[in-house]
């Protein structure tokens, strides 16, 4: 094969994939806001309908609103201690630094069904303690932990020590000196951390589903709906699942400029 | 007390507290029984002997289709990463940023939209008969191994691209250059130096996908259909149906302990001579 040929045979495979990785989602939205009930083409139009139904629904709402308490504790928490723990690797020697590091993502690499039930026979059987929002905003932490730290890490790596080290020296304690001079440069990177932190909530079925006891966020509502009945209210909550997770993985990239 | 101590304590707390030890006392619960329909400790190894003797099968199963899966994920996601580095040009970053994108989100969502594109009555039939290119619905398309593995490839795809994406960023033009002007063929420069150099995220990539869709369950649930049960499957029974935890704790750490063995196989073989 010539160059030339290679380079569009790429090409094209190059774009298959992106067709491949954005159809299904594609579809989910367009289907949100079709006439026709059977999520098929033709669409039959455009509507709202699906939406005003999914509003109507009494356990759409509490469902909503659990979902975004979870995200933001587990924004908020996740973040705090993911940036604590980002600086303190900072003052370990490198070794250590990465033995850290490789096993503080250890959570991610396991299945996450692995660690609901664990956390659900830990938090029943061990801890006795009842289930609700709090146990997942627990589970969470787990699993969105570990993004923080690398995210965060990765710009304090990257940052001149010098500023602080100034501050230090002009008699700022380490506090003043965090707050006045490495919290400002590194905010981007934790304002990203913190929505990657969000977005990884909102979106978690798994854990979520073992360690809430009774009640919904919006993954667990979808479950169970799919499994009732096939209508478009589904895909009209897929779609501001998507909105709200993606939405934040966005606003995430753009604000830390993360490019890979 | 040093400070870099008191740092690293409220990760290390949840780390310990909510990863190390729950998972550990999940692990010593797989040598518990069950009597009377009430769980109570024990020791025994009743629980691993029926999860190989009754489950075998479905554990092979799961370990082929993950393997499958992590296998096609890995190759999709390397050949994509190839043309993000140095196929796509400026649109390069435009594509990583795609793919970043929908890393975060849209797990279940992604699973129920295969549910609808592959179904009886799903959009690839409507296409096919639209097309004239079938004159009734094929039934081929989804309730098979095939429908959980091209469903989680495409779950999956995303976060393999990213640690193969990050060693061929390593890749310096120069080395290529060199190479070239050496008089390195295309195929010798890409046996030679960008497959070595990916080695390590494609590992990566290829542990992640395949231990994720070794524990999946909720994929075989929506699109495998009765015959392609997995080991996820009948954990999560476990847990919302029977109540065996013990049994669910046996067949999780052995899935795991399996998957882990692959792994390493599939690290040795590719290992540098």
């Amino acid at each position: 094969m010539s160059a030339l040929g290679r380079d569009t045979a790429w090409r094209f495979f190059g774009a298959l994939v992106v067709v491949f990785m954005m159809t299904p989602l594609v579809l989910v939205v367009l289907f949100s806001f079709g006439a026709n009930p059977v999520t098929n083409f033709p669409m039959g139009g455009l509507t709202l309908d699906w939406y005003r139904r999914l509003f109507d629904l009494d356990y759409f709402r509490p469902a909503f609103t659990n979902s975004l308490i979870v995200a933001g504790a587990v924004g908020a928490a996740s973040t705090v201690i993911g940036t604590m723990a980002a600086m303190g690797l900072k003052h370990l020697p490198p070794r250590q630094a990465g033995i850290a590091l490789l096993l503080a993502s250890l959570p991610v690499m396991l299945p996450a069904l692995l660690i609901g039930i664990a956390l659900l026979s830990f938090f029943v059987r061990v801890l006795d303690v009842p289930l609700g929002l709090h146990t997942v905003v627990l589970g969470h932490l787990v699993i969105t932990q570990p993004f923080v730290v690398l995210i965060v890490q990765a710009r304090l790596a990257t940052m001149d020590e010098a500023a602080a080290q100034s501050a230090r020296d002009l008699g700022a304690t380490p506090f003043v000196a965090f707050l006045t001079v490495t919290l400002p440069m590194a905010r981007t990177s934790i304002v990203g951390a913190a929505l990657i932190a969000a977005a990884i909530s909102l979106d978690d079925f798994i854990i979520a589903f073992f360690t809430i006891g009774s009640g919904n966020t919006l993954p667990t509502l979808v479950w169970g709906m799919v499994r009732t009945s096939l209508n478009p209210t589904i895909n009209a909550i897929a779609t501001i699942l998507l909105v709200l997770t993606i939405g934040s993985t966005l606003v995430a990239l753009h604000s830390s400029r993360y490019r890979g | 007390m040093n400070r870099r101590w008191l740092l690293l304590a409220p990760g290390a707390a949840v780390f310990g507290a909510l990863f190390v030890v729950p998972l550990a006392s999940f692990f010593a619960m797989s040598f518990w029984s069950v009597k009377a329909m009430r769980v109570q400790p024990d020791f025994t190894l009743m629980n691993y002997a029926k999860a190989f003797a009754r489950y075998g099968d479905m554990g092979a199963r799961t370990l082929a289709i993950a393997f499958a899966v992590g296998l096609a994920t890995t190759a999709v996601a390397f050949g994509f990463a190839y043309v993000i580095r140095f196929k796509a040009g400026r649109l390069g970053p435009l594509l990583l940023f795609m793919t970043l994108v929908t890393l975060f989100g849209g797990y279940l969502v992604k699973i129920y939209s295969w549910k609808s594109i592959l179904g009886t009555e799903g959009i690839l039939n409507s296409a096919l008969l639209a097309l004239g290119v079938v004159d009734e619905p094929l039934t081929i398309f989804i309730y098979n191994p095939g429908a959980v593995v091209v469903t989680l490839v495409h779950f999956l795809l995303p976060l393999a691209v990213l640690p193969i994406h990050g060693s061929m960023r390593n890749i310096e033009d120069i080395t290529i250059d060199a190479a070239r002007d050496l008089g390195a063929r295309p195929h010798e420069v890409f046996l030679g130096i960008v497959l070595p150099q990916c080695r390590f995220g494609l590992l990566v990539a290829f542990a992640l996908s395949f231990l994720i869709a070794a524990g999946d369950y909720v994929t075989p649930r929506f699109v495998g259909g009765p015959y392609t049960s997995m080991v996820g499957d009948f954990i999560e029974q476990q847990f919302s149906l029977r109540f065996d935890w013990p049994m669910g704790s046996a067949m999780s750490f052995s899935i795991l302990a399996a998957s882990a063995l692959a792994i390493a196989a599939a690290a040795y073989l590719t290992r540098r001579r």
